[in-house]
């Protein structure tokens, strides 16, 4: 497989606190690519290093085959990045930082980046305020703007730093649609905290937390790995009989309970998926204290997922 | 990178991607970029009457006294050292200011980091922000101030001062003023913190005149002496000297400022290039 970014036991510390703890990570050409963690996991540091912004204190990063610090300059021409918090010139108007920005990739008809910068003013939907001082603009705007210069050049690797943070729900939606737009043209790196956008569009994830790497591959694997299958049943009436039977079955692990107004709601762990599937309904529709109104295999959520690794530790590597 | 071009539709083979990694890969593009933020913006002509009000109302004061009592002075020509000393005082502060944030305001605003996200060396940064600010402020901070000394000069005292050699003063400016804006583009590349970088070309600009009193055989090299007469020195500035056409003994000072500032161009640099942002 043909790896974007590929880092050998990146490392980055400062005086006695370790950023980065000797990551190992690969990101395919062409993916989506979420990059989670808690605050001060150290994303922004694995960025940073990525771009060349600092220097690593240990290992090697590679990005399209270049080394991030020898080559940091021919790497930035292939490379769009939105920073967590953009920051332009102020005096600049919207279209000034886009002609600015797309300066540093392109040569030619004046014309011909003019029409380039009014085509990415027009993706993010800043016509109506191109010409106005950015001072003024409001976080939404800024975003705006910072994904617009990010892709201006039409990068082969978009690296983006919370993307989708101080935009309203349409304008989230508006960023993951362009993202999924962008998607064969190129690859996209990006740190969110909003877990469902991850799971929405990302097909690859990695968790980082206190600078160490603890969970990194396809989503689908990672969705589907640590607690196995569950089954999610909603009943009504006396349900403990129907409990005892259940949980005496071999092939159940766990079961959780929780009332939901007139309803309990068990989230039943199986060992065994397939004597689980012939077997669990039966069981409960056997009972004839219970009504089941609700039966499906449960799906893991990138949130629990997310959580259970932070806070389990390195459990969920 | 043309077929990604095609590939996103926009249908343009015109405009190509610059290639290159050198020292010198986005160096065109920063320059224009300072240049703009000078010249197209309110910058420049908001400079230029700051610095008016600064150097050449008190020249015209000066000039305006002088005209109403001619006795006050050996010769008209003299008060043109009131331009001189001026120039020699208020430009190196104001250099100072201006070019604080240069490069710690970049740093510590993050438009340093968004900048060098794009493929511009870190040399490319330097220059652009040395570039930019020189010719800037030898616009409006001598070149006009000049200008407008000159003609104060013609109309108000009544003294028509050789062009070349007036021109040949100002360049003297340049250079003092110079010294202190790579001063402090140095500073700012060293210190993560305003004060600093304000604080030390300042401190040194006033203390030349103790060093001059408490050392007197300093007083040659001190870069001040290029702009104003130093503590019991009989000999006029180099600047005035010029602009008078009076003899110049020696131009070493002048050219050991200028190594100076190079100097100080080699440190932003090499500070720079370590610097993490």
């Amino acid at each position: 497989m043909e790896w974007v970014i590929d880092t050998q036991g990146l490392t980055k510390s400062y005086k006695e606190v370790d950023a980065l703890k000797a990551l190992n990570l690969q990101v395919p050409k062409h993916s989506i690519f979420g990059f989670l963690g808690p605050n001060g996991a150290g994303k922004t540091t694995t960025i940073k290093l990525l771009l060349g912004l600092i220097r690593p204190t240990a290992g090697t990063a590679k990005v399209f085959g270049l080394d991030t610090v020898q080559d940091s300059v021919a790497i930035r021409s292939r490379i769009g990045y939105l920073p967590q918090d953009p920051r332009f010139y102020e005096s600049m108007s919207a279209r000034q930082v886009l002609d600015y920005t797309a300066g540093f990739f392109f040569k030619g008809p004046r014309a011909e980046i003019e029409r380039r910068v009014e085509e990415t003013l027009d993706l993010v939907g800043l016509q109506g305020k191109a010409d106005r001082p950015i001072k003024g603009f409001s976080g939404g705007e800024r975003q705006r703007l910072g994904i617009a210069q990010a892709q201006v050049n039409y990068p082969d690797l978009l690296i983006l730093d919370e993307p989708a943070a101080s935009l309203d729900p349409m304008g989230r939606r508006d960023v993951l649609e362009v993202m999924d737009r962008l998607r064969k043209y190129t690859t996209i790196f990006y740190c969110t905290h909003i877990l469902d956008d991850v799971q929405r569009v990302s097909d690859m994830v990695a968790i980082l937390n206190k600078g160490e790497l603890v969970a990194h591959g396809p989503i689908a694997e990672l969705l589907a790995g640590g607690e196995g299958v569950a089954y999610e049943v909603r009943l009504k009436g006396d349900t403990s009989s129907a409990y005892q039977c259940v949980a005496e079955q071999p092939w159940v692990n766990t079961i959780q309970v929780r009332k939901q107004n007139e309803s309990t709601i068990w989230t039943v762990s199986v060992s065994d998926p397939q004597i689980a599937e012939n077997s669990l309904f039966r069981l409960l529709a056997a009972d004839e204290k219970v009504i089941v109104t609700g039966y499906h295999i449960k799906e893991h959520e990138l949130e629990e997922v997310f959580l259970r690794i932070v806070e389990g530790g390195n459990n969920g590597r | 990178m043309d077929a990604n071009l095609t590939q996103h539709g926009t249908g343009n083979s015109m405009m190509v991607m610059k290639t290159g990694s050198g020292w010198s890969r986005g160096l065109d593009n920063a320059v224009r970029g300072e240049l703009k933020e000078w010249f197209q913006t309110r910058t420049w002509w908001s400079q230029v009457l700051i610095w008016a009000a600064s150097i050449n109302l008190i020249f015209l004061i000066v000039s305006l006294s002088v005209r109403q009592n001619p006795g006050e002075m050996n010769s008209p020509t003299e008060s043109l050292m009131i331009f001189n000393i001026f120039m020699g005082l208020v430009g190196p502060i104001g250099v100072s200011i201006v070019m604080q944030s240069a490069v710690v305001g970049e740093k510590k605003s993050g438009t340093a980091a968004w900048v060098l996200s794009k493929p511009i060396s870190r040399i490319s940064f330097i220059l652009s922000k040395v570039i930019g600010n020189s010719l800037g402020i030898a616009a409006t901070m001598v070149l006009a101030q000049g200008i407008i000394a000159y003609l104060i000069a013609y109309f108000v005292v009544g003294i028509t001062p050789p062009p070349l050699g007036f021109l040949a003063g100002l360049g003297v400016h340049l250079v003092h003023i110079f010294f202190y804006l790579t001063l402090t583009l140095m500073l700012g590349a060293i210190f993560e913190k305003a004060a600093p970088v304000i604080g030390i070309p300042i401190a040194f600009l006033f203390s030349q005149n103790f060093l001059s009193s408490a050392f007197p055989k300093l007083t040659p090299f001190m870069p001040q002496s290029l702009a104003m007469p130093g503590n019991n020195s009989s000999e006029l500035p180099l600047a005035m000297a010029l602009m008078t056409e009076s003899p110049v003994d020696t131009y070493l000072l002048l050219i050991g400022t200028f190594i100076a500032s190079l100097i100080f161009i080699g440190i932003a640099l090499w500070v720079f290039q370590r610097q993490e942002l």
